[in-house]
């Protein structure tokens, strides 16, 4: 049986485009913050990138961009990126 | 003899108040100096407990003690190598699911530890009951304290817990069950480290084997137990399917769940009111309606509650305003000469033409900041996606599409969050078709001229039918670009539901007011200045005409006779409307600026027999309609309610009437709504907006899509628009008659 955190990023690469933190969590039924957790464990394993919204980077000024006023925390499947072992940086 | 001194640890995670609990054992008896070798901060402090002198060491906020970074490496180092008396752990009580991956593994690591539930008292407000003696149970028997560090709260019993956890004799690291195929390799390499003395003195065998499972290259280990550990993941990985590292941080997430679980209770609704609230704002066939019904709403608040502001400015700018300028420049010997026609019919009548719509611009602004600030927006963006992917368009465009709402230019920019070369090009493009502030003040302009209190609906249709024009051409575009191409799938967190902050709000509505007032003084001025150029200026070039030329016989009004008869199937052939839409090319408030220059250039002058104002007169008048506008604001305010509930069939709810002067805030009576009326029927003005909303977007957009993707796509793009915008206003007039809706 596949463990929780290998559900987890298959639920988001199986979605047809957004969902929520929320809905994912009621889906999958794992507590949120919890499931907040796994998807930073997904990104720090190079398999989810946390995407910012606002940045296009054109003029530096968040005051101004009206960009800004959407950003908004989202996370996606890095395609075809390779999975690292989370200490892969610890080498040194 | 004087009791021995010992060192305490402070670890935790950053941002819970570790260095206010720091700060609340220490008092001012602190040092603070660098990590040997490193940059990063350390700092240190004593404390006395139980009589005994304690050396407390703060170390660098982490999440866990993986050694990916610099902190990670100090943190760990320090309770490996140092091995201080005991751990702190500090956890925010209020995230014990965050914080408890790293108590586990300094847990794990053998250390003796409490764990401090820091910020106690906001978790207690967040409804969570923490009960304490079953965490320290789940935890192999560590102490748990709740503290409040920033007032003291705790801190006693954390200290007695502290001594209680130095003076432990022995110390027997806390271990998790990972299952038994885990175990079994656990065991294995932890027997064969323990062979090594001088390893086992460092470490824990457990926790070496463990790191060595999950690949830690950090830990200074034989070649022949590293060989070891690959050959033991190697088979957990064909056993399992999945690799060591994944399973050994899958159980741990697995015991935080159980832990939580078992310790925590919800004083209040599992369920967040966000979260109840987005099971109906998101949902995937309500979340829509209630998107347009919003935007409806929005919509009947900025023209109808601008209106009479905007009335009052325009009344100030076409009255006083333009009277005091041309005595001003009457006394300085300039009246009736062509300056006075350059500052009063150019620069006054330009670019106050588009500035008396700054309320209308505030007043939307204040509406989207208001909708932003308490998280709908996102809900918004959400809901959109939902849409887009319907029609088979690309999900990750709304937030460009949404941006363009505000300004076309950042909208093309922002498409740079998409990978893909053709996402951009379709996005970017689609963008424009997004009615920007700046397309507003023309709509607001010919609504409030002829289509008084329904000037919202108005406004809000043309806002639909953007959005509409932008999803069947990306429908189209898709079936010939996209063709079966998935959507990609992405997970947004929406922010939870609050009240908008009236500072934010407020500086969100001035950033964007600022930047089209600073448009309105920069690219506004100079266009206002060449429209009166070419409006004083003879076809003929006779400069001996110069600003007496009638403006139809001057090279603008020739000129735009020339395109005129192109737009006649669209109900305005007129060279007035035609020299506006040329002009609105450069910025689309541009089209209200050369429209209030070209018809007041033809008005006729005020009354010569009428008695002109005093400077006092003019004050007092001025002083006396901003305080009708202001009511009459509050008025608008007020109907808002009335008005949207006699959408219903067969309501009829009464409304507000402060001056006793009927439905006088909705009545247009400016001097352009006048001259409009003159000039357009209600199906031609309808027609002439749907051409401003569609037809090619001004240059700074144009200029921007040309920087990103070409300048090929960016000519497709004003070709495709002109077609479009000219057919639709056609079949919108023309279908309009069929209608015998001409009149």
């Amino acid at each position: 049986m596949a463990t929780t955190l290998r559900r987890v990023l298959e639920y988001v690469e199986d979605q047809a485009g957004a969902v929520s933190l929320a809905q994912m969590a009621r889906e999958l039924g794992v507590p949120r913050p919890l499931l907040q957790e796994m998807i930073d464990y997904w990104v720090r394993r190079g398999r989810l990138r946390e995407a910012g919204a606002a940045s296009c980077g054109t003029c530096g000024s968040a005051s101004l961009c009206p960009a800004a006023a959407f950003v908004l925390k989202r996370y996606e499947p890095v395609n075809g990126g390779a999975e690292q072992a989370v200490c892969a940086c610890a080498a040194e | 003899m004087a009791a021995r001194s010992y060192s305490i640890a402070l670890a935790g995670n950053p941002n819970v108040g570790k260095s206010t609990l720091f700060n609340a054992l220490t008092g001012a008896r602190q040092h603070t100096g660098n990590w040997p070798g490193k940059t990063v901060e350390k700092k240190e402090g004593r404390t006395l407990i139980d009589g005994r002198e304690v050396l407390v060491v703060d170390l660098p906020g982490t999440y866990s003690l993986a050694a990916c970074s610099i902190e990670e490496v100090i943190a760990r180092d320090f309770i490996v190598q140092e091995q201080p008396d005991a751990v702190v752990i500090v956890a925010d009580a209020a995230n014990l699911e965050r914080n408890l991956y790293l108590a586990l593994q300094i847990l794990e690591l053998g250390a003796p530890a409490v764990l401090a539930l820091n910020m106690a008292d906001t978790a207690r407000a967040r409804g969570l009951r923490i009960d304490t003696e079953a965490l320290s149970a789940a935890l192999g028997g560590a102490p748990v304290i709740e503290t409040v560090g920033s007032r003291g709260v705790g801190i006693d019993a954390l200290k007695a817990a502290i001594a209680r956890c130095a003076s432990r004799p022995s110390r027997v690291p806390f271990a998790l069950d990972y299952g038994a195929q885990l175990e079994a390799e656990i065991a294995a390499l932890a027997d064969q480290s323990a062979a090594d003395p001088a390893l086992s003195a460092r470490y824990s065998p457990r926790w070496l084997a463990l790191r060595l499972l999950e690949g830690d290259a950090s830990v200074p280990v034989s070649a022949e137990l590293r060989a070891a550990a690959s050959a033991a993941a190697e088979r957990l990985a064909a056993a399992l399917g999945d690799d060591a590292e994944l399973l050994i941080a899958d159980a741990r997430y697995a015991f935080i769940g159980r832990a939580v679980a078992r310790a925590v209770t919800h004083t209040s609704a599992d369920v967040s009111p966000s979260e109840r609230a987005d099971r109906i704002i998101t949902h995937r066939i309500w979340g829509l309606p209630i998107f347009l019904g919003l935007m409806w709403l929005v919509f009947q608040f900025t023209a109808n509650v601008s209106a009479p502001l905007l009335d009052w400015v325009d009344g100030v700018v076409t009255g006083p305003v333009a009277r005091w300028a041309a005595a001003l420049l009457g006394a300085g010997g300039l009246g009736g000469t062509w300056v006075e026609s350059l500052a009063v019919d150019g620069v006054i009548a330009g670019v106050g033409g588009v500035l008396v719509f700054v309320p209308v611009l505030m007043t939307l602004y204040l509406a989207i900041a208001v909708l932003e600030d308490s998280g709908y927006m996102a809900r918004a963006a959400f809901v959109m996606d939902r849409v887009m992917r319907a029609l088979g368009l690309h999900g990750k465009s709304f937030l460009p599409l949404l941006v363009g709402f505000g300004c076309n230019v950042p909208a093309v920019y922002a498409t740079r969050t998409l990978e893909n070369e053709r996402d951009r090009k379709l996005t970017g493009f689609l963008a424009t078709f997004m009615s920007c502030g700046a397309r507003l003040p023309v709509y607001v302009a010919f609504g409030a001229a002829f289509f008084g209190a329904q000037a919202g609906q108005l406004t809000f249709g043309l806002y639909l039918l953007g959005i509409g024009a932008a999803l069947l051409t990306g429908l189209a575009f898709s079936r010939l670009i996209y063709r079966n191409q998935p959507a990609q799938p992405f997970v947004l967190e929406l922010p939870p539901y609050r009240w908008p902050r009236p500072r934010g709000v407020a500086r969100q509505v001035w950033a964007r007011t600022r930047s089209f007032i600073y448009n309105a003084g920069t690219i506004i001025l100079a266009c206002a200045v060449v429209i009166w150029l070419l409006l004083a200026l003879p076809a003929s070039l006779d400069l001996r005409a110069f600003n007496a030329v009638e403006p139809e016989d001057s090279v603008f009004g020739t000129t735009s006779q020339l395109i005129a008869p192109a737009l006649a199937p669209a109900g305005f052939g007129d060279w007035r409307a035609a020299g506006s839409l040329i002009s609105g090319v450069i910025a689309k408030e541009v089209v209200i600026g050369t429209m209030s220059q070209v018809y007041s250039a033809e008005a006729p002058d005020d009354d010569p027999d009428a008695a002109t104002p005093t400077l006092l007169e003019d004050i007092g008048e001025i002083a006396r309609s901003l305080g009708e506008a202001i009511v009459l604001t509050a008025q608008e305010a007020i109907n808002i309610v009335p008005r949207t509930v006699n959408v219903i069939p067969g309501v009829k709810l009464p409304e507000a009437d402060l001056l006793g002067a009927g439905d006088k805030g909705a009545e247009d009576t400016t001097a352009l709504g006048t001259a409009l009326r003159g000039a357009f029927t209600p199906l031609s003005a309808v027609a002439f907006l749907v051409f401003v909303l569609l037809y090619v977007p001004c240059m700074a957009t144009v200029g921007a899509m040309r920087q990103e993707f070409g300048g090929r796509w960016a000519l497709y793009q004003i070709g495709y628009t002109l077609l479009l915008a000219w057919a639709a206003a056609v079949i919108v007039y023309q279908g309009g008659l069929l209608l015998g809706l001409g009149a």
